[in-house]
């Protein structure tokens, strides 16, 4: 593979990771609301794509489907994929239709995990959120007709049509969401919604004695949130080429948790910058494996090594790479740093 | 009847687990998604002192035990004391950073006996004795079981209500701070009541191998069942989390038998506890608990 395409390669699997820890950023860092399902949401964008590329695709074909999903969805999906090839149209409409439809799963998705999310204590909807999440995961495992279960599901590649340049085309699509995602999360969080989320993360009590719809803010929140997920886990879907429903774990939300700690909780750029170094630590893990010749599995020891590194994180420097800085103009920040002053001389 | 032993010996297992989690969850407030892991270390402490001492599982439960306290001291100590001014989350978060590292080091582990000591590591199960009771044969399992669970509850039961140590654990999980001020050394207790909870999981992990196949991740599958007892128990209460195991244990017994007989798959069964999680958060977030204490 020529350095290019690598990048390249690597630049699509970061805007997927990015999605997701602005969708968690925006969830957990801005509301104060872990998402411990976040799997479970970006799994409603994968599956949409493994669950309907290929059917979709034949039946826009007016091909009829012979045999179980789970059999032959590998094999349609690689028909279809060459009949893309051909007629980008084709493409596109799987596109489209595979993005409405995760939206619209992940939005009614989101509504049910707010009915937990405005009733329970932090803790209790934390364990709430990861056994709705491993629920969604086991049914998807275990009815094959869903994505496949343990066998996966293959998915049509809707950018064949661009031959060589198709990992160009997914990289723009990738990126284009990406930068999406992360305007409409800064004009969300720089807006009056950004900020009654703050106050509803430091003071729940307080926001809700001032007059605002902590409820409301919840349930919207949650479905922005999961509708970010979803797209990423549609970008996903797409750079693996298959969708698996062992891929949607606990662990994954982990990671995301893990990306959004790491660049900082409560500052816009923080999950941009916590993915970045997630993939650069985890893609120099994979690079180094050949060269070092350890004794043991390198994934295992890049566990260890995210593990240890987020307990540290913690423990050490709870507030992340780039600490919140708070969201004030320039005039009122001086007006306060000199009222400070002046107190403090007083005394 | 053979069924309902089955089911009494798997409830006893969640019994003796969940117990140390909502220990954990008392005392500490720490949900730990680590506390599985510490069953996997016992289990694997059983292997590898099988292998290499040449003895029976059975005589290895000592080593678990020690074990998985151990590390559940170690992860107190190094862990959650340190982190312990944090809120809910955070702490939530450090235990799944936790379990994350457990379950990779296990994996190193396994690799390790497998390509060293040639030891069937990923996916093993214990081989059972057979006893001969009053001139039936009986499977050595469900007797260590329920052998196990009993005496382990009735000493900590003896521990907590007739020692000096006990009256100290309650008052330090009643309130670890009004504790401290009449003068309770709060991080000894809680590093003993974590090296309880340790302890009885790495015994109740070094039993598991005789029904189910182990392997790094088992933890994993085990957690959320655990995390459902102690739920149903209303995360408040250890006899709750007792009562609530032996009802987990029994439902999924009894659904597992249901699907099984009706020629149905059974590997929805791990649903039930999920759903005892959801129902019993929303409906009543006291759990079971709720109906002895007023």
């Amino acid at each position: 593979m020529d350095p290019l395409a690598m990048l390249v390669d690597v630049c699509v699997l970061y805007s997927v990771y990015a999605i997701l820890a602005i969708s968690m950023e925006l969830e957990y860092g801005e509301l104060g609301l872990p998402n411990f399902a976040k799997a479970a949401f970006f799994a409603v964008g994968a599956f949409s794509v493994g669950g309907l590329s290929a059917r979709l695709g034949t039946w826009l074909l007016g091909w009829s489907w012979e045999g179980s999903f789970r059999e032959r969805s590998w094999l349609y999906a690689t028909m279809v994929t060459k009949q893309v090839a051909e007629n980008p149209l084709l493409g596109l409409s799987i596109l489209a239709v595979v993005v409405v439809v995760a939206v619209a799963g992940a939005a009614l998705l989101g509504v049910l995990a707010s009915y937990p999310a405005i009733r329970l204590r932090e803790d209790y909807l934390g364990i709430t959120l990861i056994a709705f999440s491993e629920t969604v995961r086991v049914i998807a495992r275990n009815d094959e007709n869903i994505v496949g279960g343990t066998f996966g599901a293959g998915v049509v590649d809707v950018f064949a049509w661009a031959g060589s340049f198709r990992p160009y085309a997914l990289f723009a699509f990738a990126w284009g969401l990406m930068l999406l995602t992360w305007a409409v999360f800064r004009e969300l969080s720089a807006s009056r919604y950004g900020r009654v989320l703050r106050a509803i993360r430091d003071s729940e009590l307080a926001a809700s004695i001032l007059g605002r719809d902590v409820v409301k803010m919840r349930i919207t929140t949650l479905v922005i949130g999961s509708v970010m997920a979803a797209l990423a886990g549609v970008v996903y879907s797409f750079y693996m080429g298959a969708v698996n429903p062992d891929d949607f774990t606990v662990g994954k939300t982990f990671l995301v948790v893990m990306i959004v700690i790491l660049g900082g909780r409560g500052n816009p750029l923080g999950p941009l910058v916590g993915a970045g170094v997630y993939i650069a630590l985890d893609k120099t893990l994979s690079f180094l494996k050949p060269l070092l010749r350890l004794p043991i599995d390198v994934n295992y020891f890049a566990y260890v090594v995210f593990g240890l590194g987020l307990l540290l994180l913690l423990a050490k420097r709870p507030e992340g790479l780039l600490p919140e800085s708070p969201n004030i103009t320039l005039h009122r920040l001086k007006a306060l740093r000199s009222g400070q002053r002046q107190i403090a001389a007083g005394l | 009847m053979l069924v309902l032993v089955e089911a009494a010996a798997y409830s006893s297992l969640l019994a003796l687990s969940s117990l140390g989690l909502a220990l954990c969850i008392i005392t500490t407030r720490v949900s730990n998604f680590a506390h599985a892991d510490y069953m996997t270390i016992g289990a694997y402490a059983a292997l590898i002192t099988s292998v290499v001492m040449r003895v029976h599982p059975y005589a290895a439960l000592p080593v678990s035990a020690l074990l998985g306290g151990l590390a559940a001291l170690a992860s107190y100590l190094l862990v959650f004391e340190p982190l312990r001014r944090h809120g809910l989350v955070t702490l939530m978060i450090a235990s799944m950073a936790l379990d994350v590292i457990i379950r990779a080091l296990l994996s190193i582990l396994a690799d390790y006996l497998q390509a060293s000591l040639s030891v069937y590591s990923r996916g093993f199960i214990f081989k059972d004795i057979t006893v001969e009771l009053a001139g039936f044969k009986v499977e050595g399992y469900p007797l260590a079981v329920m052998f196990v669970t009993t005496s382990a509850l009735v000493s900590l039961y003896l521990l907590l209500y007739h020692t000096r140590v006990g009256v100290k654990m309650r008052a330090v999980a009643e309130s670890a701070e009004l504790a401290e001020t009449l003068g309770i050394n709060t991080k000894q207790i809680l590093a003993l009541s974590w090296f309880l909870a340790g302890a009885f999981a790495g015994l109740a992990g070094a039993m598991i191998p005789y029904r189910f196949v182990v392997s790094p991740d088992t933890g994993s599958f085990i957690l959320l069942t655990l995390f459902a007892a102690v739920t149903l128990g209303g995360l408040q209460s250890l006899l709750g989390s007792i009562v609530g195991a032996y009802v987990i244990g029994f439902s999924e017994s009894a659904l597992a038998y249901l699907l099984a007989s009706m020629g149905l798959s059974t590997a929805y069964r791990p649903l039930l506890a999920f759903s005892v999680i959801v129902a019993t958060l929303l409906a009543r977030p006291k759990g079971l608990a709720s109906i002895w204490e007023r």
